[in-house]
């Protein structure tokens, strides 16, 4: 998608992140707040104190993993839009499951573990499926992708919902939370003193980065799926079904978008919830993709970024009285100029500062 | 295309609405609906209020496509045309009552702020040759972070307090008609300024001059360019079209026929921009046929109302993604519309 060298790709990833901020810094200071308080604010609340790096780290894990199921799809060539609803429907099978299963299992860290393992799979079953779903509508039926993604988010939303609030709300209660899960089903925080972040969850993200980066490089599979996003002819003429590459394409994407529901449900959440309330990891994660020129490694540092990002902006939200939506703006423009590398080329010949090099 | 070779070249998609109808029709005589209670002029009016900001974003990204740009920020520009035209007007009336006045100016100062917007956007995706898509999508994340972001400037909350909205259009005599009367004579002004745009839009792009450049910008461009016209000048002016009336859209939206902004979830906008890119491709880039399909989805969005009405009770959460399903329907039966063929690829004149 983007045609560039890797050290022209970090050069524009820095460019779009720094223009961004910058904009979004000179919108702050238009709105009526004091910019530069934005700005230490923003750094403060992502790494001033160990529980501030700890929300950071976890806000980094969840984008890491939601980022690389984009990046497998954008790869091959696929817009895979519906992240957020994947991830959705993902965390809803991992609480059913760990739900209806938990009274069958034994208690303790056995039972725990077992339970987080099926929740797991669940997930990664449930979310492939869901993407399997825009996946065949697009290869066979020519639908295209960004829009049924889109509204399959919508859709997932609101029958996740309905089902949570319909059937597993507790009689009694008014909020749309399903019961809590035991709390023997939980990773245990080890480096962090926190309740929803885990050095484990984070070991799990970059697990996932190291398997999918080996999967495309390394296997047959993985080269066909990224020769069929670059080159379609020569996938076809190598013997790849373009229509069966996009459909695993979407599953493979999807299962990682399920285990970030699963992640989310297990390490953050410990119950389910009404998903519309929920963070839009999917949405964000497109940012950290893209600005990872979707390359499964580059998904780590963007992944990090936006978590700190996204850390600094809750925390001005608390404390500034900014509101928070605001991170969701500038992540936005980072997107808009990541998509435009050829604007920054051009600033580059104007200054002198980058050749062209064709 | 007059309306019969339009009939001929869509028979696909023209076989599939009618026999949608036609189900609908078994569906309700099969399940003893009382069918003249679910097809009342209430519900019309509904559906007409409801396909309105559809309509319009429809018509505007189909004139952007067919000219080559894919403009899928639809739904970014109308949040920030609803959150404009709510914001303008309350500011314009200083906090105290909002007069029909403030309305219209908010109105005129969403259009001008969503065209100065789709200038930049225009800007990156022509000269500096951004990825439509990816650049499209970045909209729609600047509309949903900054549109709730400037709501809590104004506000000091992401949605705007009851606005009142645009006062009904009645036209003596007309409004007395049975049926249309009431429907197009006793209306919102703006659902009478979407019917006649439709139609506009129609004979522009089939009947003149600047349509056929429109279509040769997203057909052939190197043919258009020969004849000696400006390929990007024409797709600078349809996309900022484009964006210029999504900003209507959104207008409509808060303060047209709605009370005001809402930035809570994905806003009041709602999907609706991606919903109007579906329209466009049901009625295979044609205004009139794209109108009639935002009808098709303006009337599931009312749905849950007429099921009310005869006594059929879904919970609110499930009837509101009828038309999301709706659009994934369309897409699946429909999904190989033949796109303008130079349509996301940059122009650049040979000189």
């Amino acid at each position: 998608m983007l045609q560039a060298s890797v050290l022209e790709r970090v050069a524009i990833a820095v460019a779009s992140t720094l223009l961004a901020l910058l904009l979004g810094s000179l919108i702050v200071a238009a709105s009526g707040y004091d910019a530069v308080q934005f700005v230490s604010a923003l750094l403060y609340g992502a790494f001033g104190t160990a529980s501030n790096l700890a929300f950071t780290l976890r806000q980094s894990t969840m984008l890491i993993l939601a980022g690389v199921a984009v990046a497998i799809a954008f790869r091959a060539g696929v817009f895979n839009i519906g992240v957020q609803g994947q991830f959705v429907v993902g965390g809803f099978a991992t609480a059913i499951t760990i739900l209806f299963l938990a009274p069958m299992l034994p208690e303790g860290v056995v039972g725990g573990v077992l339970l987080m393992g099926l929740g797991t799979v669940a997930a990664v079953v449930a979310g492939g499926a869901y993407a399997a779903l825009p996946g065949m509508m697009k290869a066979y039926a020519g639908a295209n992708e960004v829009i049924t993604t889109i509204m399959l988010n919508f859709i997932a939303t609101g029958v996740v919902y309905f089902l949570v609030d319909g059937f597993l709300r507790p009689s009694g209660t008014s909020a749309p939370n399903t019961e809590p899960f035991p709390t023997y089903v939980e990773l245990p925080p080890i480096v962090f003193e926190s309740g929803t972040f885990s050095v484990i969850g984070l070991g799990v993200a970059l697990a996932v980065v190291a398997v999918v980066y080996v999967t495309m490089v390394r296997t047959r599979f993985g080269y066909d799926l990224v020769t069929s996003g670059h080159q379609e002819p020569a996938a076809a003429y190598s013997g790849v079904n373009p229509k069966q590459t996009i459909v695993t394409t979407m599953t493979f994407s999807g299962m990682v978008a399920g285990l970030t529901g699963a992640l989310f449900t297990i390490m953050i959440l410990g119950y389910y919830s009404d998903p519309s309330t929920f963070p839009r990891f999917g949405f964000d994660a497109i940012a950290v993709s893209l600005l990872a020129a979707n390359n499964p490694l580059g998904v780590v540092p963007a992944g990090l970024l936006f978590g700190g990002l996204d850390a600094g902006g809750q925390y001005i939200g608390f404390t500034l009285d900014v509101p928070a939506e605001l991170v969701d703006g500038i992540t936005g423009l980072v997107v808009l100029f990541v998509a435009a590398p050829e604007l920054f080329r051009m600033a580059g010949r104007r200054t002198g500062l980058g050749g062209e090099k064709r | 295309m007059s309306v019969g070779e339009y009939a001929s070249r869509n028979r696909l998609s023209i076989s599939l609405a009618v026999a949608a109808v036609l189900l609908i029709v078994a569906a309700a005589a099969l399940l003893d609906l009382p069918g003249a209670e679910l097809l009342t002029v209430g519900a019309l009016e509904r559906t007409l209020r409801a396909a309105t900001p559809i309509a319009l974003a429809a018509i505007g990204g189909l004139y952007a496509e067919k000219s080559g740009v894919f403009n899928i920020g639809l739904e970014g520009f109308m949040i920030f045309g609803a959150f404009t035209a709510a914001a303008a007007a309350w500011i314009l009336s200083g906090d105290q009552s909002i007069g029909q006045l403030h309305l219209w100016a908010g109105i005129l100062i969403a259009v001008l702020v969503c065209s100065l917007l789709t200038v930049a956007f225009a800007v990156l995706t022509i000269r500096y040759k951004a990825d439509q898509i990816v650049a499209g999508l970045a909209v729609w994340f600047i509309g949903l972070g900054f549109g709730p972001f400037l709501a809590s400037v104004v506000w000091g909350g992401v949605s705007s307090p009851a606005l009142p909205n645009v006062a009904t259009l009645t036209v003596p005599v007309l409004s007395d008609l049975p049926v249309i009367g009431r429907l197009l004579f006793d209306t919102s002004p703006l659902i009478l300024f979407t019917l006649v745009l439709t139609v506009v839009a129609w004979v522009v792009l089939y009947r003149t001059r600047y349509g056929y450049w429109v279509q040769a910008a997203g057909e052939n461009p190197e043919a258009l360019d020969t004849a000696g016209v400006d390929v990007n000048r024409v797709r600078y002016a349809t996309v900022v079209f484009s964006g210029a009336i999504a900003g209507l859209a959104g207008a409509v939206l808060s303060v047209g026929i709605g009370s005001g902004f809402i930035g809570t979830g994905v806003t009041i906008v709602d999907g609706r921009g991606w919903i109007a890119i579906v329209a466009y491709l049901f009625g295979n880039y044609n205004p009139v046929g794209a109108f009639l399909a935002s009808l098709l989805f303006g009337a599931m969005d009312m749905l849950q109302i007429q099921l009310q009405t005869v006594g059929i009770a879904l919970p609110g959460s499930i009837t509101g993604l009828f038309p999301y399903v709706a659009v994934l329907v369309v897409l699946t039966l429909v999904g190989y519309t033949r796109v303008p063929a130079a349509v996301g690829e940059p122009y650049e004149t040979e000189e």
